[in-house]
């Protein structure tokens, strides 16, 4: 299982927490692990640096996935982690940029934190800085007209400094089915690849074959993945989205993660 | 009277201290496209017509904001104040991030465009965020003197820029941010006016002095932070006091002139204000402020229905 210790940490916070969005976050872990391990130009003791890769998670509500990967690489504690949800610590159910080392935006609200990206790099481009903008968004999240509001800016204003991730598991289709997201992003321009999500081969490449540049054509990695991915049980659309485990739940959880 | 349109100064305030300022953004809504000109000339990598998007517009704005950039974003006032709403809550106000809103259509300027083109709510809406501001600079001047001032803190910065004017050019040294100006001294009643309606406190203050008010005028150019000292030293002394604004009466000027108050005693408060209401009607301009009582006559007919006239003590 690719990413299971990271699976299994996200499990305990939600149940030691008492909330959370267990499959939102399976959905997107391996993602946002590749991208912290592989991709990103961040240093941990210097969050605020200024040539740093910038990284949005703009479906908030995967925030789990972030803050697993954040304290694998030093920007969270332990004790935060302890603290997940309880009175006075600083990760809740959304990432907070106000509170957390690491966390670029607050998001929460679907459809914000793409067209914040969106200025970012064409501040970056402004600035003459060659920093790098990565954002994730979901396939639910792709509902929200500001996402192609955005899309159409980013293509038009070729922000090529700019990847965005678009995280396909199908959420939307539950209630638009009728939904070709590759033929979308095509349509908008956009340099268009699609993997899977959980492939950390096909994630390589990817991310690998990104051509950045200050000017020229963005890409979107439309990624195929399985809500829930990992443990079949809670694997794909239903009540597993915000339902917390009861013990037995839980440890039948991370035996299917171990 | 200035001839010069606010909107114009705005342009023109852009193009000066854009060329002061490296990190100044104008970023529009395809409004003011043809006065921006110059600017946009000048500093082509600082100026995007970016569409018609205006909540996508004020999320960008807020990246600009994130790398240190000072974003000035633009177009009609309810598309980036109501529109755009949970952006300015969330992207700008939540994150503490700097920035700078030019509205313009004010209120009802666009009068006979309807209700689609109003915004007689923003300073309530504005005034419910945490690191907002909000002026109202009704001259050329003001806007010039007000943006230089502010545009640079850390707050998001609200300028509504109105189609008209009031016609005092106040000296740009007397023009500070969160500052109120005394126009006229008076002894028995406070006129507290905002935006363009100061003209409407001069006009009311001549016909109430003939009908035995002696009034004195207070203008406020910036909503938020509010001058409360100004207010309560006039307040203190006359008693009286009329705000006069084009916004609704929930949340306006007058809200925020009741609170400053609250601990004086003996305080008779009126509103020369738009009802909570939509305004429905077409007309100009004029004839909204007609509508509205937010004219002189209108002015000095609520304070003779809402005041007893002033008793005076002849001295000898």
């Amino acid at each position: 299982m690719l990413n299971g210790d990271l699976r299994r940490q996200i499990v305990n916070m939600v149940v030691a927490g008492n909330n959370g969005h267990i499959p939102s976050a399976f959905s997107i872990v391996d993602i946002v692990a590749h991208l912290y391990s592989q991709v990103l130009k961040v240093d941990f003791q210097k969050p605020d640096w200024e040539e740093r890769d910038i990284f949005i998670l703009s479906k908030g509500h995967g925030c789990l996935a972030l803050y697993v990967n954040l304290h694998r690489h030093g920007f969270i504690t332990d004790k935060d982690v302890e603290e997940f949800c309880t009175k006075g610590g600083i990760l809740g159910e959304h990432p907070d940029v106000t509170k957390v080392p690491g966390i670029e935006a607050s998001t929460g609200s679907l459809g914000h934190g793409f067209s914040y990206a969106v200025g970012i790099a064409l501040g970056n481009r402004i600035k003459d800085r060659d920093n790098r903008v990565f954002v994730l968004i979901g396939d639910g999240e792709s509902h929200e007209g500001t996402v192609w509001e955005a899309a159409h800016v980013a293509r038009n204003y070729e922000l090529g400094n700019l990847c965005l991730v678009v995280d396909w598991n199908e959420s939307g289709m539950q209630l638009l089915p009728h939904d070709d997201l590759p033929a979308k992003w095509k349509a908008f321009g956009w340099n268009t690849v699609v993997i899977d999500g959980h492939s950390q081969d096909e994630l390589k490449q990817a991310f690998d074959n990104i051509c950045f540049e200050s000017k020229g054509i963005p890409t979107v990695i439309v990624a195929r993945t399985i809500k829930g991915k990992g443990v079949p049980f809670i694997e794909g659309h239903g009540m597993w989205h915000h339902r917390i485990p009861n013990t037995e739940e839980h440890a039948k959880i991370i035996e299917a993660l171990t | 009277m200035s001839f010069k349109k606010v909107r114009q100064q705005f342009a023109d305030s852009m193009l000066a201290v854009g060329q002061e300022d490296p990190d100044l953004v104008v970023m529009v809504g395809d409004i003011s496209h043809g006065v921006l000109q110059p600017f946009a000339k000048a500093y082509p990598k600082r100026y995007y017509n970016i569409g018609i998007l205006e909540p996508t517009m004020m999320s960008i704005g807020a990246g600009l904001a994130r790398v240190g950039l000072f974003p000035v974003l633009h177009t009609i006032a309810p598309f980036l104040i109501e529109r755009s709403f949970e952006q300015i809550k969330l992207d700008f106000c939540y994150h503490g991030l700097h920035g700078n809103i030019v509205t313009v259509g004010s209120a009802f300027d666009y009068s006979y465009l309807g209700c689609t083109h109003h915004c007689y709510n923003d300073f309530a809406l504005l005034k419910t965020l945490e690191n907002s501001q909000i002026t109202y600079p009704a001259t050329p001047i003001e806007f010039d003197t007000l943006f230089r001032q502010s545009y640079r803190n850390d707050a998001l910065t609200v300028f509504r820029v109105p189609e008209s004017q009031h016609g005092i050019s106040f000296p740009s040294e007397e023009i500070q941010f969160g500052k109120g100006i005394k126009v006229a001294d008076g002894s028995d009643i406070t006129l507290v006016a905002t935006g363009p309606q100061l003209r409407t406190a001069l006009g009311a203050r001549d016909i109430l002095a003939s009908r035995g008010w002696d009034a004195e005028i207070l203008y406020i150019h910036t909503i938020r932070p509010l001058d409360e000292d100004l207010i309560i030293s006039s307040v203190s002394k006359t008693r009286h006091v009329v705000v006069i604004e084009e916004h609704m009466r929930s949340g306006g000027l007058g809200d925020d002139v009741l609170r400053a108050t609250r601990k004086l005693s003996d305080v008779s408060y009126a509103s020369a204000s738009i009802p909570d209401k939509f305004v429905r009607s077409y007309g100009s301009y004029d004839d909204h402020c007609e509508m509205l009582g937010l004219s002189p006559e209108g002015v000095v007919a609520l304070v003779e229905n809402e005041f007893s006239r002033p008793v005076r003590v002849s001295s000898k």
